[in-house]
C-alpha cells in the first residue's frame, strides 16, 4: 500500500468541502449524498488500511518549526479514524433534508471531520495541535449559526473553553518539542525518546491535562458541555460528543501516558480520583436534569470520567478498556443523540416534563423509543451491549491500581441506570398528549442512521473484539503498570508462593 | 322501524326559560332542542354510522357467544373452547331480524351476518385450522365482551332488579338445581360445591350476566345494522335522526325479557326465568350504559393508578373509566380489551370510513386510534339517546309549554352534564372535529 493513501483520507473531506459550494443549493438530496460520500469513502479507505496497513508518511512542511506532515495509523488512531468517518457520515444523514444553508452546513461538518481525522492521523505533535485547533473553528460556527435559541452563549463558551484548551495544548507541545534533548523535533518517535526534567514534565503534564480535560471534558472543566450539547444542532452534537471529545482522551493517552510516563504514574492517584469524581458528578447531575440533551451531556461527562480512570491506572487492561470506551461511547452517545434528534424533530421539544407516552405503538414514536431504550441500556452498561466490555475492562484493569476510585466509578455506573430508567419512564410511558401527538411517523431515511448505530452497538457488545482488538498491542506497549496475576493463577501457584505475598502491581515506568 | 316519532324535532322558537349557565350550556341547549351531545355535522354522521356498522358485525358474534357460554358452556371447569361458537348458535335466529321476527328491527337475515361468517372462515391471515386463528388472535376477540360483562357484574346499584334478584332465595334455588344437574356425573366438583357453595353460586351469577349482556346486544346488533342500511339508502341524514332512531329502538324493545336459562343434558333449566319480568331497558340497557359507558374500570395496560393515594375513587359509583372518559391513545397496546375491540371493528369498516382515516393523522398506521375516537363519538350519541329516552320517561316533552316542566328537563340535563365536568371526560374533545 502506498503512503499517499494516508494523505487521501483527510484530503477527501477537504476536497469535498471545497467542491460543495459549487453544487446547486436547490438539490438538498444531491448535496447530502455528495457530502456523505467523502466520509463514507474515508471509512472504506480506513478499512482498506486496516486490511493492508500502509507505511507512515513523512513529508517535510515547515522544517524550521519542526512541523512535518507525518501521518500514520496504529492501534490507537485506526479505530478512531474509522469512528470519525462513520459518525460524520451518519451526522450528515441525520441532518434534516430541509436544512437551512445546507452547503455551508455540510462544509463545516466536513471541516470538523478534517480536523479530527487529521489529529488522529498525525505523527507530529505540532500537526496534532494544528488539527486539534482546526476543529474549534467549524464547530463554533456550526453552533453559532444553526444552534438553538441560546446559540450565541453556547458558541462563546465553546470557543472560550476551546481556545484555552488549544493554547494549553500548544504550550505543552511546544515545551515538549523545545525541551527535547534531540533538538526541536515534534515527531512522536523523537518525543518518546525525550529526556525531560521532573519539573518540566510536571508543567507539561499539567498543561496537557488542562487542555485535554477541557476537551473531553471532565469535571470541573465541563462548563461548556451541557450548554453546547443543549443548543447545538443534533449532527453537531453527535460529532462533538462522539469524536471531538475523543481528541482529549487521545491526547492524554498519546502524550501524557506515552511521553510523560513517570509524571503520569506519580500523578495518577489524583487523576484517577478526578475521573471517579467526574463519573459520579456527571451521573448525579444527569439524574436531576429536566432536558434530555442536558441529561445526555452529564451522562457523557460521567462516562468520560470512567475513561480517565482507565487512563490513570495505565495497566494494559485499563488502557485497552479506555480505548474501547472511546469507541463504545462514541457509538452510544451518537445513537442517544440521534434518537433525541428524532424526538425533538417530531415533538418540537426535548424537555422531559413535556413528553410522555412516546412508546405508544400507533401515535407515538415506538421505534425511536425502542432504540433510545437500547441506547440507554447500552449507556448503563448492560451486558451484551457495547459499553459493557469497555467498562468491564476499565474496572478490572483499574481495580488493582486504584480500588477506591474504581469502587466510586462502579457506583457512578450504577447511577447511570437510575437516570436511564427515570428518563424512559417519563418520556416513554404515561399518557400521550392528544394536542401534541399529531406528528408524522419517522421515515426510513430518518431511521436508517439510527438503526445502523443500534446494530453496531449490539454487534460490538456481542463481539467485543470489535472494540478491544484494535488497540491490544499498542496499549500493551503504552502501559505503565502491570496487572497483578488473576485470582485463579494466584490460587494455582499458592503452593509455590509465600502465603503472605499479597498481589500487587509493578510500575514499569522509570 | 323508521327514524321518526318519539323525539321531538328541533324547536326553532326561542325558549321560554333563561339560558343555562352550565359549563356545557351549549350542549344542554342542543339536548333541549332534541339534539345529541355530538355536534350535528355530516362528518360526525358518517363517522358514527360507519362505526355502528363495524361494531355490529363483531357484536353479532358477541351476543351469540355470550349466550352460548351462559347456556351451554356454563360451569365447564376448563372452558378452553368457549370462544369456538358452534354452528347452532351461528344459525340461532336473532329475535329482532329476519322474516320470522315479531319485532323486526333489521331487514336483514336472522342468522349470523355474512361478513362475520366470511371473516370467521379466513380471518386476516387466510384459511387455517380454527385453533391457529384463535391462538393468533385472528378472530373475533371475546375478551372485550367479557370485560363489559365483568363491569356490569362488578358495579352495583345501577338500577333495575337484576342484581337484587341474584341475591334472592329463588335465584339461589334455581342455580342450585342447575349446578347439581350439571355436576351430577362429576362427584369431585359436586363435592367441591358442597364445600364451597358460594364460589359456584358466584360463578353462576356471572353467567347470568353473560346472558344479560348477550340479550342486550342481541337488540343492538340489528339496530346498528339497520341504521347503517338506512344511511346507505340516504334515509338517515343527520346526527339527530340517528339519535332519534336509537331512542325509538330503545322504546320499541324496552319491555323485551331478560332471562338466563341453561341447557343440561338436553333439559333447559331456568335460572332467571322470563316470568320474573326482567326487562331489556331497566335490567340490561341502563345498567350497561352506567357500567360500561360511565364507570367501567381501568383496563390493564392502559394506565396505572395508585389506589393508596386515592387515584381510584373510594365509591364504585364515582368510577369514571368508561368509554365516555377513556383515553383512546393506549389503544394499540398488545392484548388489552380496548385494542382487541378496535381490532375487531377494523375488519368490518365500511369503505368510506377507511378512506376517511387514510387522509387523517397517520393514515393507515394509526387507524386503530382514529377508529377508537370515532367509537367514542358514536357512544356519546348512544348515551344522548339514552338521556333523551330517560327524559321522556322521567320528565316532560321537549316542546312542553309549561316553563316549570322545561326547567325540570333543564335540571335533568344539567345533572347529566355534571358527570362530564371531570377532566377525564371527552365531551369537550368530541365537539372538536380535529379530535381524531
Amino acid at each position: 500500500m502506498t503512503t499517499p493513501l494516508l494523505l487521501i483520507i483527510p484530503g477527501i473531506s477537504l476536497a469535498m468541502a471545497l467542491l460543495l459550494p459549487l453544487l446547486p443549493q436547490q438539490r438538498p438530496g444531491l448535496l447530502r449524498f455528495a457530502a456523505a460520500g467523502a466520509p463514507l469513502l474515508q471509512l472504506l479507505l480506513g478499512l482498506l488500511c486496516w486490511r493492508y496497513p500502509p507505511s507512515d508518511l513523512h513529508q517535510a512542511w515547515l522544517p524550521k518549526l519542526g512541523l512535518t506532515l507525518d501521518l500514520g495509523l496504529d492501534g490507537l488512531s485506526m479505530p478512531l479514524v474509522l469512528l470519525a468517518a462513520l459518525l460524520t457520515t451518519l451526522a450528515i444523514f441525520v441532518t434534516p433534508i430541509d436544512q437551512n444553508r445546507p452547503r455551508l452546513f455540510f462544509c463545516l461538518l466536513l471541516a470538523t471531520n478534517l480536523g479530527v481525522v487529521g489529529a488522529f492521523l498525525a505523527r507530529n505533535a505540532l500537526l496534532f495541535v494544528l488539527a486539534f485547533e482546526l476543529v474549534l473553528i467549524p464547530t463554533t460556527l456550526l453552533v453559532a449559526i444553526w444552534g438553538g435559541r441560546r446559540r450565541a452563549g453556547a458558541a462563546i463558551r465553546l470557543v472560550l473553553y476551546g481556545a484555552v484548551s488549544g493554547l494549553c495544548l500548544l504550550a505543552a507541545v511546544l515545551a515538549l518539542g523545545w525541551f527535547n534533548s534531540n533538538g526541536v523535533d515534534f515527531g512522536y518517535e523523537s518525543l518518546a525518546q525525550a529526556q525531560l526534567s521532573a519539573g518540566q514534565s510536571r508543567w507539561i503534564l499539567a498543561l496537557l491535562l488542562l487542555a485535554c480535560g477541557l476537551k473531553l471534558p471532565i469535571a470541573p472543566l465541563h462548563g461548556w458541555q451541557p450548554f453546547s450539547y443543549a443548543e447545538s444542532p443534533i449532527p453537531v452534537v453527535m460529532l462533538l460528543s462522539g469524536v471531538v471529545s475523543k481528541l482529549g482522551a487521545y491526547g492524554i493517552l498519546r502524550f501524557g501516558v506515552g511521553f510523560l510516563g513517570d509524571t503520569w504514574v506519580a500523578w495518577s492517584p489524583w487523576i484517577a480520583a478526578a475521573g471517579a469524581l467526574s463519573a459520579i458528578y456527571g451521573a448525579l447531575n444527569a439524574i436531576g436534569q429536566a432536558d434530555i440533551r442536558r441529561l445526555m451531556a452529564y451522562s457523557s461527562l460521567g462516562h468520560m470520567g470512567l475513561l480517565v480512570l482507565g487512563l490513570a491506572a495505565a495497566t494494559p487492561l485499563s488502557l485497552q478498556g479506555s480505548v474501547a470506551q472511546m469507541l463504545a461511547h462514541g457509538l452510544i452517545v451518537a445513537l442517544l443523540f440521534a434518537c433525541v434528534g428524532l424526538i425533538e424533530r417530531k415533538t418540537g421539544t426535548s424537555t422531559i416534563a413535556e413528553l410522555s407516552g412516546l412508546l405508544n405503538p400507533l401515535r407515538g414514536l415506538p421505534l425511536t423509543m425502542a432504540l433510545l431504550l437500547l441506547a440507554l441500556m447500552a449507556a448503563a452498561g448492560i451486558p451484551g451491549l457495547a459499553a459493557f466490555p469497555a467498562e468491564l475492562l476499565v474496572f478490572v484493569g483499574s481495580w488493582s491500581a486504584f480500588p477506591q476510585a474504581t469502587l466510586v466509578a462502579l457506583v457512578a455506573s450504577g447511577f447511570t441506570a437510575v437516570y436511564a430508567v427515570r428518563l424512559f419512564n417519563r418520556v416513554g410511558f404515561g399518557r400521550l398528549d392528544n394536542q401534541r401527538a399529531d406528528w408524522p411517523l419517522t421515515s426510513w431515511a430518518e431511521r436508517a442512521p439510527v438503526l445502523l448505530l443500534a446494530v453496531l452497538v449490539v454487534a460490538s457488545g456481542l463481539w467485543p473484539r470489535a472494540l478491544t482488538g484494535w488497540s491490544e498491542t499498542t496499549t500493551a506497549s503504552l502501559a505503565l503498570r502491570t496487572m497483578p496475576p488473576a485470582p485463579w493463577s494466584i490460587s494455582s501457584s499458592l503452593s509455590s508462593a509465600s502465603p503472605d505475598a499479597a498481589p500487587t502491581f509493578e510500575v514499569l515506568a522509570s | 322501524m323508521t327514524p321518526t316519532t318519539l323525539v321531538e324535532p328541533t324547536a326553532p322558537a326561542p325558549s321560554p326559560i333563561p339560558p343555562s349557565e352550565h359549563r356545557f350550556a351549549e350542549i344542554i341547549h342542543r339536548l333541549e332542542a332534541g339534539g345529541s351531545m355530538l355536534p350535528d355535522t355530516p362528518e360526525n354522521l358518517k363517522q358514527i354510522i360507519g362505526i355502528y356498522k363495524a361494531y355490529a358485525v363483531p357484536m353479532d358474534f358477541y351476543w351469540r357467544d355470550l349466550l352460548y357460554i351462559a347456556e351451554q358452556v356454563f360451569l365447564e371447569p376448563l372452558p378452553a373452547f368457549k370462544y369456538f361458537l358452534p354452528q347452532e348458535y351461528l344459525d340461532r335466529p336473532n329475535t329482532y331480524a329476519g322474516d320470522g321476527s315479531s319485532l323486526r328491527v333489521w331487514r336483514g337475515a336472522a342468522t349470523a351476518h355474512p361478513e362475520l361468517l366470511e371473516f370467521m372462515e379466513k380471518g386476516e391471515t387466510g384459511a387455517m385450522p380454527k385453533l391457529w386463528h384463535h391462538l393468533w388472535h385472528d378472530r373475533i376477540n371475546m375478551e372485550f365482551a367479557e370485560a363489559c360483562m365483568q363491569a356490569m357484574f362488578w358495579h352495583q346499584d345501577m338500577g333495575g332488579r337484576f342484581n337484587e334478584y341474584l341475591d334472592s332465595d329463588a335465584y339461589r334455588s334455581n342455580a342450585d338445581r342447575a349446578i347439581k344437574a350439571y355436576f351430577r356425573n362429576n362427584p369431585l366438583l359436586l363435592g367441591l360445591y358442597g364445600v364451597f357453595p358460594e364460589m359456584f353460586l358466584e360463578k353462576v351469577k356471572q353467567l347470568s350476566y353473560y346472558a344479560n349482556l348477550g340479550l342486550f346486544w342481541e337488540v343492538m346488533a340489528p339496530v346498528f345494522f339497520e341504521m347503517s342500511d338506512l344511511y346507505d339508502e340516504g334515509a338517515l341524514t343527520s346526527v339527530q335522526q340517528a339519535m332519534e332512531f336509537l331512542v325509538n329502538g330503545i322504546f320499541a324493545v324496552a319491555g323485551q325479557p331478560i332471562y338466563h336459562q341453561v341447557q343440561i343434558a338436553g333439559e333447559w333449566f331456568e335460572i332467571v326465568p322470563k316470568a320474573e319480568g326482567m326487562t331489556w331497558l331497566h335490567e340490561a340497557a341502563l345498567p350497561y350504559v352506567e357500567a360500561v359507558f360511565y364507570r367501567g374500570f381501568p383496563f390493564r395496560g392502559t394506565k396505572s393508578y395508585n389506589a393508596q393515594v386515592h387515584q381510584i375513587p373510594d365509591k364504585q359509583a364515582d368510577f369514571h373509566y368508561g368509554i365516555l372518559y377513556a383515553d383512546i391513545f393506549p389503544v394499540g397496546s398488545a392484548g388489552i380489551p380496548p385494542t382487541l375491540l378496535m381490532q375487531d371493528m377494523l375488519h368490518f369498516l365500511p369503505s368510506y370510513l377507511e378512506a376517511d382515516y387514510a387522509v387523517h393523522r397517520r393514515g393507515d398506521h394509526d387507524k386503530l386510534i382514529q377508529l377508537g375516537v370515532t367509537f367514542q363519538r358514536s357512544m356519546y350519541n348512544v348515551t344522548s339517546a339514552v338521556l333523551q329516552a330517560l327524559r321522556a320517561v322521567l320528565h316532560h316533552p321537549l316542546d312542553d309549554p309549561d316553563p316549570d316542566h322545561l326547567l325540570a328537563n333543564r335540571r335533568f340535563f344539567e345533572e347529566q352534564m355534571d358527570r362530564f365536568l371531570r377532566p377525564e371526560a371527552r365531551l369537550d374533545a368530541i365537539q372538536d372535529p380535529d379530535y381524531r
